[in-house]
């Protein structure tokens, strides 16, 4: 989820939007030599102001990743935030599946750069978008892999609560009522919350989670977003919006603090409540204690990134782990090598996004 | 008195050194009640990567070396990624193995009870047991409340249709003795999503706690299992299912061997309104070896009707809760063979050609 910044972005992406038609006309943009199509989160905004046309849902997804992913992309899959998943999205995401299938630029396998809310619709596009497209006698679409950021695909308990805020005018949880404002930008009522219905949680876990073959890697941040208000009221640890249970791709909504059982989001090496089973085909990556849901997306630097170590087996031989291990002591701990932390080296000076970025175009 | 004088200096001495062992960095066992508990290996972090928990046959270990690492640790993980996908794309979408918690997690249509938090530290509670009601269904709807406020004796619950706000039905819930709140609705509304919100009194005030639930149309009857053979690699179990409506059929199910989950089976099909056989096929990649000792189960049968259009809903139906037993045919010829899928081992090789780099 990221809130829109000023008029002045949005008029000059509407320009390079309309320009561009539905493609962020990056000749040079490939990720690995293989096209990227961005699906972007959810846009508090829709709910307050619904964007009028495709076009507008077009500028404010072009404004969502202009951080950093924006110029490095071939496609998008935007939507409005006011519809819902099986209905005005689903609708608005065909109509560029359509496009994206007609100029042939997944003949050689796209790469899909989720992040949020994109993440629940990405696989509920991966569902069904082979047999709309055939249906219409289109190719479907080759997908590589999902880079999901922030992952929202399991929902979140801020949705949940959405919902109950909406019916409680009067209600009496005042921090409560802050933080779902905080989340949704709006005073949330009944018929007003658009994706957000399906964020909650038992509605993104009964939504298209049938298995594919597609692998989703997963990047999970854990640090705070609107002033930490929301953190409270999602279960185990998480990134001020999505928690880590939905990030890593649990399969349950049970709070857990980590991808890992033994590895902390700071990556300190200690025995942690870890998800008991993932989806099939997602992998957790990295995950990242100090990065903001939104500043995965290339907007933060300065946070440790921490390597979810499955085993130290690759192909049938044990290594030691290919990232910086150090020891650190507690203030009261007079002497000693203290406790033992994993991390990837140098992950402090650059964010998330560039990370990844730059890692596959090595 | 220098006896005394020379066991007091002991005794501080020793109280030195033991503060300074119980403050070492290495001192981690005392800490455990205020810190995290001892570390653990980090080679045993995800307990479902390991064969155990995927379902695969065990592998022998390969004698292996300590090696030079990659100085790329994202690099590493991506090759980490890589290797675990390929032997995951050794089992056929269609049948996939199952651990206990993967299980669980993919029984479908479950619903996880949504607290919402009170002042005070309190909580209130609303359990169903599933997520989509086909219609007609009785929807038995449990409540409670955790803290120190103050409750009536009775809770409404109501469910609204969620897109209109028409009330369909509204029902008192009754404290049992337990200190439950329990009542039971009827699915008796079109099929779409709903509302269900239960009313309380508390402290005075009337709170309402919102949860959505959905009423799924009757798209037909499952009328049991064909007799199951071994086509190629797969045991081939039909499963009759007599549509109401044509469509573009999705049918997922578990199969179990004496409560043992062995496999997610899925299959999809064109049906027509009329007597269907649907085939679930497990693989022969999750069904050599085992030791089948009389009947074989399948359970928590799903049958979804795709959207045929972007923005048409998908439709959800159910099996039996008890599932189906059958008597698997001579399962011998089943061998832990690898599926081919030309798409996901393109996908592979592409992985491993990034992977290569580190």
């Amino acid at each position: 989820m990221r809130t829109r910044t000023g008029s002045a972005w949005k008029a000059a992406l509407a320009a390079a939007a309309i320009t561009g038609g539905l493609f962020a006309g990056n000749a040079s943009a490939q990720l690995a030599g293989h096209n990227v199509i961005l699906v972007h989160g959810f846009q508090q905004e829709d709910l307050a102001d619904p964007p009028a046309n495709l076009q507008e849902v077009k500028n404010a997804g072009a404004d969502y990743w202009q951080t950093f992913w924006l110029s490095r992309s071939d496609a998008r899959i935007d939507f409005g935030s006011d519809g819902r998943v099986e209905g005005d999205i689903a609708q608005q995401a065909y109509q560029q599946l359509q496009t994206i299938s007609q100029q042939g630029l997944c003949n050689d396998f796209c790469i899909v750069v989720s992040h949020s809310t994109g993440d629940l619709v990405t696989r509920y596009l991966l569902e069904n978008q082979a047999r709309w497209l055939q249906n219409n006698g289109l190719q479907p679409l080759k997908i590589l892999a999902s880079i999901d950021f922030s992952g929202a695909g399991g929902g979140t308990e801020l949705a949940d609560l959405a919902l109950n805020v909406a019916y409680n005018d009067s209600w009496y949880n005042w921090p409560l009522k802050q933080a779902v404002r905080a989340f949704t930008g709006i005073n949330p009522q009944p018929g007003n919350l658009g994706v957000v219905n399906d964020l909650q949680t038992n509605a993104a876990r009964n939504l298209a989670v049938s298995p594919n073959n597609i692998p989703r890697l997963r990047f999970v941040a854990g640090g705070s977003s609107f002033g930490g208000i929301t953190k409270p009221f999602i279960s185990g640890t998480d990134d001020g919006v999505v928690p880590t249970h939905s990030a890593c791709g649990a399969t349950t909504s049970q709070g857990i603090d980590s991808c890992s059982s033994s590895l902390s989001l700071a990556g300190k090496v200690s025995s942690q409540d870890g998800p008991s089973a993932l989806y099939f085909n997602h992998y957790p990556v990295l995950m990242n204690e100090g990065a903001s849901h939104s500043g995965v997306l290339g907007s933060e630097t300065g946070n440790i990134s921490v390597p979810v170590v499955n085993n130290r087996t690759l192909n049938g031989l044990q290594v030691d782990f290919a990232s910086r291990t150090y020891n650190k002591r507690a203030w009261w701990q007079w002497w000693g090598s203290g406790d033992r932390y994993v991390e990837v080296p140098g992950s402090n000076q650059t964010d998330m996004s560039t990370l990844v970025y730059n890692t596959l175009n090595n | 008195m220098p006896v005394r004088l020379l066991l007091a200096i002991a005794f501080v001495v020793l109280c030195a050194v033991g503060l300074g062992i119980f403050l070492s960095a290495e001192n981690n066992g005392q800490f455990a009640w205020l810190t995290d508990p001892q570390p653990q290996s980090a080679a045993a972090i995800n307990p479902d990567s390991s064969p155990a928990q995927t379902g695969a046959p065990p592998q022998t270990p390969p004698r292996s070396q300590p090696t030079e690492p990659s100085d790329d640790a994202l690099g590493f993980m991506l090759a980490s990624v890589a290797q675990e996908y390929a032997q995951n794309i050794r089992y056929p979408d269609y049948s996939l193995p199952l651990t206990q918690a993967r299980a669980e997690g993919y029984q479908g249509n479950r619903f996880e009870p949504i607290t919402l938090p009170l002042p005070d530290d309190g909580s209130f509670t609303v359990t169903l047991e599933k997520f989509r009601f086909v219609e007609d269904e009785q929807i038995l709807v449990v409540a409670s409340i955790v803290g120190r406020q103050t409750v009536s004796q009775r809770m409404t619950a109501s469910l609204e249709n969620a897109a209109d706000r028409d009330k369909l039905e509204s029902v008192a819930l009754n404290r049992s003795a337990d200190g439950f709140f329990q009542g039971q609705l009827t699915a008796g509304g079109n099929p779409g999503e709903y509302r269900l919100i239960v009313e309380a009194r508390i402290d005075g005030d009337t709170v309402r706690h919102v949860s959505t639930l959905t009423i799924e149309p009757d798209l037909g009857d499952f009328e049991g299992l064909g007799d199951p053979d071994v086509r190629g690699n797969d045991l081939v179990i039909p499963v009759y299912f007599d549509a109401k409506t044509s469509g573009f059929y999705s049918l997922s199910a578990q199969l179990f061997d004496n409560g043992r989950p062995i496999a997610l089976l899925n299959a999809e099909k064109r049906l027509d309104g009329s007597k269907n056989t649907i085939d679930l096929r497990a693989h022969g990649s999750v069904m050599a070896g085992a030791e089948v000792d009389g009947k074989l189960q399948i359970r928590h049968l799903q049958i979804r009707r795709l959207p045929a259009q972007p923005g048409d809903r998908t439709d959800y139906g159910f099996g039996p809760d008890e599932g189906y037993s059958f008597t698997p045919p001579d399962l011998g010829s089943l061998t832990d063979t690898p599926a081919s899928d030309p798409e996901s081992e393109q996908r592979a090789a592409l992985l491993q050609r990034l992977a290569d780099k580190f």
